[in-house]
């Protein structure tokens, strides 16, 4: 990927170079998308600049480019010079720009390289301004005109090539399960434990992130464990499984919907009456809040997050738990896709106090919580790994001050991004996931 | 016809200028398409729009504002001041006959409103981050809306200033739909839009543990 980017900001390779027809098509795909709420957030800013510290970019790097605002008005810019009278007339009066490589090279570094989307200047903005919504339009903008970042490119394509976003075949897919099961049964004694696949009309349908079939399969394990203590009707699918979506972040709109609309048909044809998302993020945010946006239309089925099912059983009583196990201290990292996306707040610290003997909150958390630097598709993106890891400090910050020794979270980008900034910082901790937790609480009773 | 009356005139007739103008404005952003939410409700978007008007915006509510206090409360003032200007615009052709109570309320209201109102642009100049942020329309239109309210608070002091008041207030009008000032349209829908989409979620507004059995018990 060295030859996609130089240092410095800039895009050299070839498809980075703006020609004129790129530049009515990424107007284009602005005006189209130009709704209610998109002219509204566009509008109403007025360049307080009280969005700064919301940023853990800015917090992390206080430099006047990272402040929000200022991210969302390289996009601002574009616009009025597109549809402000007066912006025509007097453009420096009113800020506007045309869209030329110099502001490409702004948009790709503001939009995909110091953004990761996670809503917390939203929260704190006192006008209200989406920076969310018109960061993802310059995205969805860049990637019409071929300009995504390359790993973020290949991610998308390879989830609408294969199926998932990792490439995994079906047979390496059902074998890891299999496998995953016969040490389970194995583990716990207990032949009668199952992970069971394509099961018409279950209750439950179960999806994961390619991750942890490839690296940590233990979570399927963990997944299975939970399921099984709580009695769950619940299958797997081999049509589909996937729970990421990375259309979400790359702006694409229509890819983001047929890798959303592969998950709608597999539950259909297996007449599930639940779609349980794995412990991601974005896969909860993108199928719980987006997709039926995408798709133009609602879910004849329920989508919950995998945290919320967890809570649910404890709350039924359907898990015997035994929190001793986990003696060490934890504190929990609400991931942004979860807790500000999407309300999942409560859950994962009900679940904490019951599986776990030492659980402490990090501050900020919740709804204020500061993002790990790992959203947005930024793993993905090596270009700007080293400001992320710089980013990521605000969260290691964070959760040294805990003195936790563990750090639960219920996301893979969250874990991934949480995992690197423990050694860059040199932390002491675990970074777990929290169904991990959960399933090593759980007291198994042999049928 | 005396120098008052003309600017009288003059100013509403750059009132109905700017309320044409914003009436544009409020035609082009109702002409966008409305993003309709498919998913399935958490919490309540009614209340999340309600949060979002009221408790919302309390200084103590978010992060930013209870860092930035002193801005958000100079910005309170500021527009407080704005709307006093307007009740000084409103009642200027009987200002002789007004309670003396009422011209202290709009002295004070406007002399505050003017004062936080160059406070911001010393506060955009020596700020950095403002600074980059900031426009020249910025910079115009904080200068002009604090000046109608000094002028606000000068014609209560010496009716004599109103003709200068009534010319200033044309040019604010007039200029508003064209500047940053238009945010009080667009101030409205972001905030409603803010509300029901956090609402909707169940992130803000409603009860959270509410939300929570909702969606372990709804189905």
């Amino acid at each position: 990927m060295a030859d996609e980017k130089s240092t410095g900001g800039k895009f050299t390779a070839e498809r980075y170079k703006l020609t004129d027809e790129k530049a009515v098509l990424a107007l284009d795909v602005l005006r189209q998308r130009l709704n209610r709420q998109l002219e509204a957030s566009l509008e109403v800013c007025v360049r307080c600049g009280l969005c700064a510290e919301s940023c853990h970019y800015y917090v992390a790097n206080p430099k006047p480019e990272y402040v929000p605002a200022y991210r969302a008005e390289q996009l601002r810019k574009i616009y009025r010079k597109l549809s402000d009278p007066l912006s025509k007339i007097a453009p420096q009066w009113t800020g506007a720009a045309e869209l030329d490589q110099e502001m490409v090279e702004k948009l790709i570094n503001s939009a995909f390289g110091s953004c990761t989307m996670c809503g917390r200047c939203v929260i704190n903005c006192p006008m209200g301004v989406d920076t969310r919504h018109i960061v993802r339009t310059a995205r969805a903008m860049l990637t019409a005109i071929d300009m995504t970042p390359e790993g973020l490119k290949a991610t998308v394509n390879i989830h609408l090539d294969s199926g998932n976003n990792m490439g995994v075949g079906e047979e390496d897919y059902v074998e890891t399960v299999k496998w995953m099961e016969e040490e389970l049964q194995a583990k716990l004694d207990d032949p009668s434990l199952t992970i069971p696949f394509n099961k018409k009309r279950a209750h439950v349908i179960y999806t994961f992130n390619p991750r942890e079939v490839k690296y940590f399969p233990y979570l399927i394990q963990a997944a299975a464990k939970i399921f099984n203590a709580a009695g769950e009707d619940w299958t797997l699918s081999t049509e589909s499984w996937d729970a990421t979506n990375y259309g979400l972040f790359s702006g694409d709109d229509a890819a983001a919907k047929t890798i959303a609309g592969n998950l709608e048909k597999a539950v259909n044809n297996l007449g599930a009456d639940v779609l349980v998302m794995a412990e991601c993020g974005h896969g909860y945010r993108s199928q719980r809040w987006e997709a039926e946006n995408w798709l133009g239309r609602s879910y004849p089925f329920k989508v919950v997050s995998f945290v919320e099912m967890q809570a649910q059983y404890i709350r039924q009583r359907r898990l015997n738990l035994d929190p001793t196990v986990n003696k060490k201290r934890v504190t929990y990292h609400d991931p942004c896709n979860q807790a500000r996306q999407g309300g999942v707040i409560d859950e994962p610290r009900y679940i904490l106090r019951h599986v776990a003997m030492d659980f402490v909150e990090m501050e900020p958390h919740g709804v204020e919580n500061f993002c790990c630097g790992g959203g947005g598709g930024m793993l993905s993106m090596s270009e700007f790994a080293k400001d992320r890891i710089a980013a990521g400090k605000v969260k290691a910050d964070q959760i040294q001050a805990t003195g936790a020794e563990i750090v639960a979270t219920s996301c893979h980008n969250c874990l991934d991004q949480l995992d690197e900034i423990r050694r860059h910082y040199k932390l002491k901790v675990k970074v777990q996931n929290l169904s991990e937790l959960t399933a090593a609480a759980i007291v198994w009773a042999k049928p | 016809m005396t120098i008052l009356n003309i600017t009288f005139i003059i100013a509403w007739t750059g009132i109905a200028l700017g309320l044409v103008g914003i009436l544009l404005r409020l035609r082009e952003i109702m002409q966008r398409p409305y993003k309709k939410d498919y998913s399935r409700s958490r919490g309540s978007a009614r209340r999340g729009i309600l949060y979002a008007f009221t408790l919302g915006m309390a200084p103590w509510e978010k992060e930013s504002t209870r860092q930035h206090w002193v801005a958000y409360l100079r910005g309170i003032f500021f527009h407080l001041g704005v709307f006093a200007a307007f009740g000084v615009l409103l009642v200027s052709p009987w200002l002789d006959r007004l309670p003396s109570l009422i011209i202290w309320i709009g002295l004070a209201l406007t002399a505050a409103g003017a004062l936080f109102g160059f406070a911001g642009i010393a506060m955009r100049l020596m700020g950095e981050n403002e600074r980059a942020l900031s426009l020249l329309d910025d910079y115009f239109s904080v200068f002009l809306t604090s000046l109608f309210i000094a002028l606000a608070c000068g014609v209560l002091v010496w009716p004599g200033l109103l003709p200068v008041f009534y010319l200033v207030t044309a040019l604010l009008c007039v200029y508003v739909p064209f500047g940053k000032i238009r945010h009080c349209v667009y101030f409205f829908f972001s905030k409603f839009f803010f509300g029901k989409n956090f609402g909707h979620r169940g992130v803000l507004g409603p009860d959270n543990q509410q939300a929570m059995e909702q969606t372990h018990h709804g189905g």
